[in-house]
């Protein structure tokens, strides 16, 4: 059994007074998916835990003019049934629906899948494809804003200060014509944890070049990124089997030189390969 | 490239402990004065739905209702002994002790009724007890209680219920190693990704000969549980260790399989009577279970030509022996 203290925020300014007050790592509740099984088998022994959940403002979606904001505590329940997120960036919505079951979609948040910066995240990835941006807030320097590529610092950490915390994902609207493909593998069905995952961003220009790519692959390195040395390969050049096979060679060569030869490599090297050139047919030659 | 394969699984399992090993079970069942009826079993329904099968077996032989049953079991203070609920024997064996105990309590109703209607043709049903023959002379089975507590009769049993089988010869192995067997067979169609050696199954048959089934959707249950256990035997479940500990202790780490893993399983019920068993019933959980690892295995075979030596057939391991068949082949 451990005792902490518990605090609920009433407000982003509530919030930001309490991270500052404190002046060290406060465990943040932003769903509990993660933290509650680490709270119960001891893996996780916090001081103080912040609940972020009561907070309005931290949740929900709302569109501007060429960006959507996301409110970190928004639940993937609430992510697959958004409408502007149907509309306007599906990728987040295929991969919210590959996310535990039911019950940790209704609870978990797309913040707290950000914070928490597991290797095998299903959202995660697919924001980084995004190029998602986190605003990120303290109550003495305000906000600043720092891309999701650039904030994970290794693997469950993110770079924000003991008073920092995110207030939201902003999101580029996609170009008319792009098109998004998310892809999960597990040991089951439901309720697993990503084998692997990838997500994919593609646009093809009226003459059918590559013009805009961006690949992540999920649950191969210990921190997610985009693969651009096999963006490259394929980025203002037409689709072809050969350079796509090219491309998927990058991607495995740089998995290689990052993890080294790992018990799982045998496995996920040629799979990975496999999958990324699913979502790359199936985005190019299937819509 | 995706491959579809059928496999066929069967097996035998011998019902009880047999071997000579100890194998009783006992129930008692008392008639209150109001006409409903108390029953006493040590037996355990962890789920697999016995006290509704021996509530159903006593409403039967007394011709009651189902709600007028009080089930007492699996408490050691007030109920008696009726070994473990294992070897898939509860149905057969405390099923038979429940039929013995109703019937032999039924003796004591059956001289107050015929001595109250003069008619000895007498059928317990519908809550009343009438004559074959003449159904106007009746009484109901509340009344008939009544009847037995006003001249206190001993209107209480506890009936024991042995099926110890003899043991084999010790030489040759020869013998009745049990007193009855189970029989059944599955067939599981599948879909192998050979890239990632993810295995979907499409669907299982599963044909099982359960003697009588005296509730036949508690037997379905018995046999979609069972398939499904044996799904995540063959493709998933696995005990890590490292140096005598077990690695993988929570059921997010060992991995069963989830509702939407589950495909249409088809339960096919055949019932050929074994003597012994009470309207013929034998038992269904653990054979449920046997058959179905196998029958995807021989589907995985059918679909890809790779005959599976160890479990689990997981991702990992699948993939393996693709590769391995692929370089054999070149």
């Amino acid at each position: 059994m451990q005792s902490y203290e518990f605090y609920t925020a009433e407000s982003v300014e509530d919030c930001l007074g309490y991270l500052f007050e404190k002046k060290e790592v406060c465990q943040v509740i932003a769903g509990g998916t993660d933290l509650i099984p680490g709270l119960r088998n001891e893996s996780i022994r916090p001081t103080f835990v912040l609940n972020i959940l009561e907070i309005e403002s931290m949740r929900g979606v709302i569109e501007n003019d060429d960006e959507i904001r996301i409110g970190p505590t928004t639940t993937f329940t609430e992510m697959i049934e958004s409408e502007i997120l149907n509309r306007t960036l599906p990728l987040l919505v295929e991969a919210a629906k590959y996310v535990g079951g039911p019950q940790i979609r209704n609870r978990g948040t797309i913040g707290g899948n950000i914070a928490t910066a597991s290797p095998a995240a299903d959202v995660l990835p697919a924001v980084l494809a995004l190029d998602g941006v986190l605003e990120i807030q303290s109550k003495q320097a305000g906000s600043r804003f720092l891309t999701l590529a650039k904030a994970i610092e290794a693997p469950y950490k993110i770079r924000l200060q003991p008073d920092e915390i995110i207030t939201g994902i902003l999101i580029n609207k996609l170009p008319p014509g792009t098109r998004c493909g998310y892809e999960k593998l597990g040991r089951r069905n439901a309720m697993a944890r990503a084998r692997m995952n990838m997500s994919m961003v593609i646009h093809l220009d009226e003459k059918g070049t590559i013009s805009d790519l961006r690949i992540v692959p999920g649950a191969v390195l210990p921190v997610a990124q985009r693969f651009q040395e096999a963006e490259k390969i394929l980025l203002g050049k037409k689709p072809d089997p050969q350079l796509l096979e090219t491309a998927a060679e990058a991607l495995a060569e740089k998995i290689l030189k990052i993890t080294g030869i790992r018990w799982s490599t045998e496995y996920k090297l040629p799979v990975i390969k496999s999958i990324f050139k699913w979502v790359f047919n199936r985005l190019v030659f299937k819509n | 490239m995706k491959k579809r394969g059928i496999g066929v699984g069967s097996m035998f399992y011998g019902i009880g402990y047999g071997f000579s090993r100890q194998d009783i079970s006992s129930a008692t069942i008392e008639i209150c004065e109001d006409g409903s009826v108390i029953v006493r079993s040590g037996e355990v329904d962890y789920g697999q739905g016995s006290d509704t099968i021996f509530c159903q077996i006593v409403a039967e032989e007394l011709g009651v209702r189902y709600d007028s049953i009080q089930m007492i079991t699996a408490d050691t203070f007030t109920t008696p002994n009726a070994g473990p609920t294992s070897a898939s024997r509860v149905t057969y064996v405390t099923g038979k002790a429940m039929m013995k105990a109703a019937q032999a309590v039924k003796k004591t109703l059956q001289s107050v009724a015929e001595e109250t209607l003069g008619e000895s043709d007498l059928v317990f049903k519908d809550e009343k007890v009438y004559s074959m023959a003449n159904p106007d002379k009746n009484i109901t089975f509340e009344k008939l209680a009544k009847q037995c507590h006003l001249r206190g009769l001993k209107i209480v049993e506890t009936a024991w219920h042995d099926i110890t089988t003899k043991d084999v010869d010790p030489e040759t192995g020869q013998g009745k190693a049990y007193s009855t067997y189970a029989w059944a067979s599955q067939i599981a169609e599948v879909e192998v990704d050979t890239e990632t050696g993810k295995v979907e199954i499409l669907r299982i048959i599963a044909a099982h000969d359960v003697g009588k089934a005296i509730n036949p959707s508690n037997v379905e249950g018995q046999i979609e549980g069972g398939a499904i256990m044996g799904m995540g035997y063959a493709l998933e479940e696995e005990i890590k260790q490292e140096r005598g500990y077990i690695k993988n202790t929570s059921l997010g780490e060992y991995m069963i399989p989830t509702s939407l893993d589950v495909p249409s399983i088809e339960s096919h019920i055949i019932e050929v009577p074994v003597s012994d068993g009470p309207y013929g019933a034998k038992g269904v959980g653990e054979p449920a279970l046997i058959p179905t690892a196998p029958a995807i295995l021989n589907a995985i075979c059918n679909a890809l030509d790779i005959r599976i030596t160890e479990l689990p057939a997981n991702l990992e391991n699948l993939h393996r022996l693709i590769r391995e068949k692929e370089k054999g082949n070149q």
